[in-house]
């Protein structure tokens, strides 16, 4: 009985020598960092900085691929069908990627189970802005106005279903009679474009693409989405600070593994990560973007992936009933 | 005065041996990367971000830009060649740049793209010092509502593009609309005739689509009578005659203006002020029927709007901070990541960075053309490899290029059913071109009319409300009137 259960102990000491052994083991190849959008993005930026440091912490090259496409949805559905192995990485930008699981009209093949959140990159706050010489000086302007004469200010969106689109959704909650006139454009350089030629009243954006713009006073901030102010824009408000704590916002990009990879691959990969991400040459580039880092790891940034989930499919429904599309 | 000292010093700076060096490194690599089919600029340039990073920011600006604009050029070689537009601007210059080349003008045809090319980029800078911020402000009154009475002029011009037949040209136009409808709905988000292939989300890849409809169908149609694919190129004809230069000069300065002022509205794109600057010459050629057999004009004028479109386009860049390309959004993110936003504070705050930058688009344009036109000779002597050898070549070229476009075998199974396609079509003496330009307009078309709509709350009065939209629109039916009053008598002639 002895002998039997020493033997039991033994081989599963070899087995775990084993397991530790190919853990020591992994990278022995190049594993492929995925982006679900083109090059140049800012989540290709964060992923190109991110993986020239953690390809010297693990040793092996760390390969940035774009499969852009459908919002994200093209490289997302490519991810949820790689074999977890721990040498296909790829960025899930939430809650972009939770609305298109959410969203039936998209059709996505992959549920919100798909990936495996290992960690959290950046977090860049919702911002509501307008033109410098625009009449809305405050956020109490723009709402009044809203509710005064409702679906008439023209408000840019980055896209139907993005986080912009969900924020616009919370602030016509959160104030009870305010309906805004929805345009969805492609992305923040065209809210740019259509705001200064007039085309569009405010737009709703994360304060990453247009901190330094708001600093030279080209663009006026009339509040921030977050718990607290931004520290690339320290003189606009919070949302909760002119009323309305309930719309908080924010865009995050954080690298995930399709669901299956070993506990102890992921151990590994997780603490490369963030040994890249804590190195002051990611800080500084990161910081230079405008794109505030905001690490989390393991069971913090599973419960964000969950929660956000939970608050994406409201809105999602919301917004595919509302009447005003 | 001030604009001119400051350019002094920029000179001073973008001619110092260390920039020289980035914008030549730029320039060269730009070549290569244009002349991958597949491999286009955006993708390139992004590739290429990394490298920069030890470089100081002028530095690493010069060089991403020489590395776009170099891209512009390096296309137009492979499209004259082997008929596969190395990158999306080049398509147009398939048309008659290969049959050029078929007729043993390889040479002056590049050429003659290499001085278009020259002439636009260079005026575009002169311009882009001169007049930049006053324009950029204008172009921005461009809304979605202008953006789509543009487009549709753009469509409107298809007739400018058809062969024999009108009819024919109107149906691959059609078809061209159709293709692009294919994916997720831009605005809504929904797949149409994807039919859950999730490959098809994102649409048919339009460089699979060209490179497939006049590469392989190339080598398709040569495989048929190779004895007629052997092409001589006499080196002693890489200069334009006489006759070719008096054709050329007035379709250079007429593509440089449309490739100018196109390059000034954000999201254009680099294909449609090609289309454009070709069409035109057709319409204001005396003999337009010499198009698509080898007009020089019909290299000259797309080539130079395609150079002058990617210098304008760095106007409302640098003017406005609004990038107007993809390969722009990616110069920007290498702007910011070096710490510099560009927008109208730039001028003030980093002088010294934005007429450095200046400065070096005229060195590099001048770079440009002192790398190419040597080397037009030895590109041309290509055309000389035995059919047998070219095609295989050509062939293993354009799987890998199809491939590296988005790492995905999705695509090259995309060129080769295109390539058959593009046969059957050629076989039929169907045009392409309308094809391309169909599937082209097809996406800012639909999402410039949707947004238009969703500013106005579903309200068509808008296109009627806004004096530039009705202008275009006006255009666009003397275009459409002019080309149905053509078209009648000629389908009842050949009826």
């Amino acid at each position: 009985m002895i002998k039997a259960l020493a033997k039991v102990a033994v081989s599963a000491a070899a087995l775990l020598a084993a397991c530790v052994a190919v853990a020591q083991q992994f990278p022995e190849r190049p594993i492929q960092l995925m982006v679900a959008f083109p090059a140049g993005g800012s989540t290709d930026v964060g992923a190109r900085v991110v993986a020239s440091i953690a390809e010297k912490i693990l040793g092996k090259p760390m390969v940035v691929i774009n499969r852009g496409g459908a919002g994200g949805q093209v490289g997302w559905t490519e991810m949820a069908r790689q074999k977890p192995d721990g040498y296909y990485l790829g960025y899930i930008n939430l809650p972009a990627t939770n609305t298109v699981i959410l969203d039936p009209e998209r059709k996505a093949n992959f549920g919100a189970d798909a990936f495996v959140p290992i960690i959290n990159q950046v977090l860049d706050p919702g911002i509501v802005w307008v033109r410098a010489d625009s009449p809305y000086k405050t956020l109490k302007d723009l709402v009044d106005a809203a509710k005064k004469s409702p679906n008439t200010i023209r408000t840019a969106t980055t896209g139907i279903l993005s986080d912009d689109h969900l924020a616009i959704l919370m602030l016509e909650e959160a104030a009870l009679g305010a309906i805004f006139r929805i345009v969805h454009l492609a992305g923040g350089a065209d809210q740019l474009k259509e705001i200064l030629g007039g085309n569009v009243d405010v737009a709703f954006d994360n304060v990453g693409s247009i901190a330094p713009r708001v600093r030279s006073g080209e663009l006026r901030a009339l509040a921030v989405m977050d718990h607290q102010r931004s520290k690339f824009l320290p003189d606009v408000p919070t949302m909760k600070e002119v009323g309305y704590p309930s719309v908080i916002s924010s865009s995050t990009r954080g690298i995930a593994a399709p669901r299956g990879v070993p506990p102890a691959v992921l151990k590994t990969l997780e603490a490369a990560l963030r040994k890249a991400m804590e190195d002051p040459e990611h800080i500084q580039k990161l910081e230079s973007a405008g794109l505030a880092i905001k690490i989390m790891v393991g069971e913090e940034y599973a419960k964000y992936y969950r929660e956000t989930h939970e608050q994406a499919k409201k809105y999602t429904e919301w917004a595919k009933s509302r009447a005003h599309k | 005065m001030d604009t001119l000292q400051h350019l002094v010093s920029g000179f001073a700076a973008a001619l110092s041996p260390a920039y020289l060096t980035y914008a030549l490194a730029g320039c060269a690599l730009g070549t290569l990367i244009g002349v991958l089919p597949g491999l286009g600029p955006a993708a390139g340039t992004a590739i290429l971000i990394p490298l920069t990073f030890k470089l100081d920011p002028t530095g690493a600006i010069i060089m991403l830009s020489a590395i776009y604009y170099g891209a512009m050029y390096g296309g137009t070689i492979t499209s004259v060649l082997i008929n596969v537009p190395g990158e999306a601007a080049s398509v147009v210059t398939c048309i008659d740049g290969h049959q050029m080349a078929k007729q043993g003008r390889g040479g002056t045809a590049l050429g003659i793209a290499a001085i278009g090319s020259f002439v636009g980029g260079i005026v575009a800078t002169v311009a882009l010092v001169v007049v930049a911020p006053p324009l950029a402000k204008l172009a921005l009154r461009f809304g979605p509502p202008e953006f789509f009475a543009l487009m549709l002029f753009g469509l409107c011009l298809v007739s400018g593009l058809a062969g024999r037949s009108m009819l024919a040209a109107l149906l691959m136009t059609v078809l061209g609309l159709l293709l692009a409808m294919i994916g997720i709905d831009p605005v809504r988000g929904a797949p149409r005739f994807a039919f859950d292939v999730p490959d098809l989300y994102d649409g048919i890849g339009f460089i699979p689509v060209v490179m497939g409809l006049f590469g392989i169908s190339e080598i398709l149609l040569a495989a048929e009578a190779p004895a007629l694919a052997a092409v001589r190129t006499r080196l002693s004809r890489l200069l334009p005659s006489r006759e070719e230069w008096r054709r050329s000069i007035g379709a250079i300065w007429r593509g440089t203006g449309i490739g100018f002022f196109l390059g000034l509205i954000p999201g254009i794109g680099s294909i449609v002020p090609t289309f454009m600057a070709y069409v035109a010459e057709k319409r204001l050629s005396k003999t337009p029927e010499r198009f698509g057999r080898g007009a020089i004009e019909g290299v000259a004028a797309p080539e130079s709007a395609n150079n002058a479109y990617a210098n304008a386009a760095m106007i409302p860049f640098l003017t406005l901070g609004i990038p107007s390309s993809p390969t722009i959004a990616v110069l920007m993110g290498a702007f910011i990541i070096n710490g510099i936003t560009p927008g109208p504070f730039l001028f003030q705050e980093r002088p010294d960075l934005v007429w450095a930058v200046i400065a070096s688009f005229f060195v590099g344009n001048v770079i440009l053309l002192a790398l190419n036109l040597p080397l037009v000779g030895l590109w041309a002597k290509l055309l000389e490899v035995r059919f047998e050898y070219l095609a295989v070549g050509v062939l293993l070229f354009c799987l890998v290029g199809a491939y590296s476009l988005q790492q995905s075998i999705f695509d090259v199974w995309v060129m080769i059913a295109f390539g058959v396609v593009g046969y059957v079509f050629r076989k039929l003496e169907l045009p392409l071109a309308p094809l391309v330009l169909g599937l082209i307009l097809g996406s800012p078309i639909e999402k410039s009319l949707r947004t238009s709509l969703e500013m106005s709350g579903g309200d068509y009065s808008i296109f009627l409300t806004r004096p530039l939209c009705v202008g275009l629109l006006i255009a666009s039916s003397v275009v459409l009137i002019g080309s149905a009053l053509k078209l009648a008598p000629k389908t009842l002639r050949e009826a």
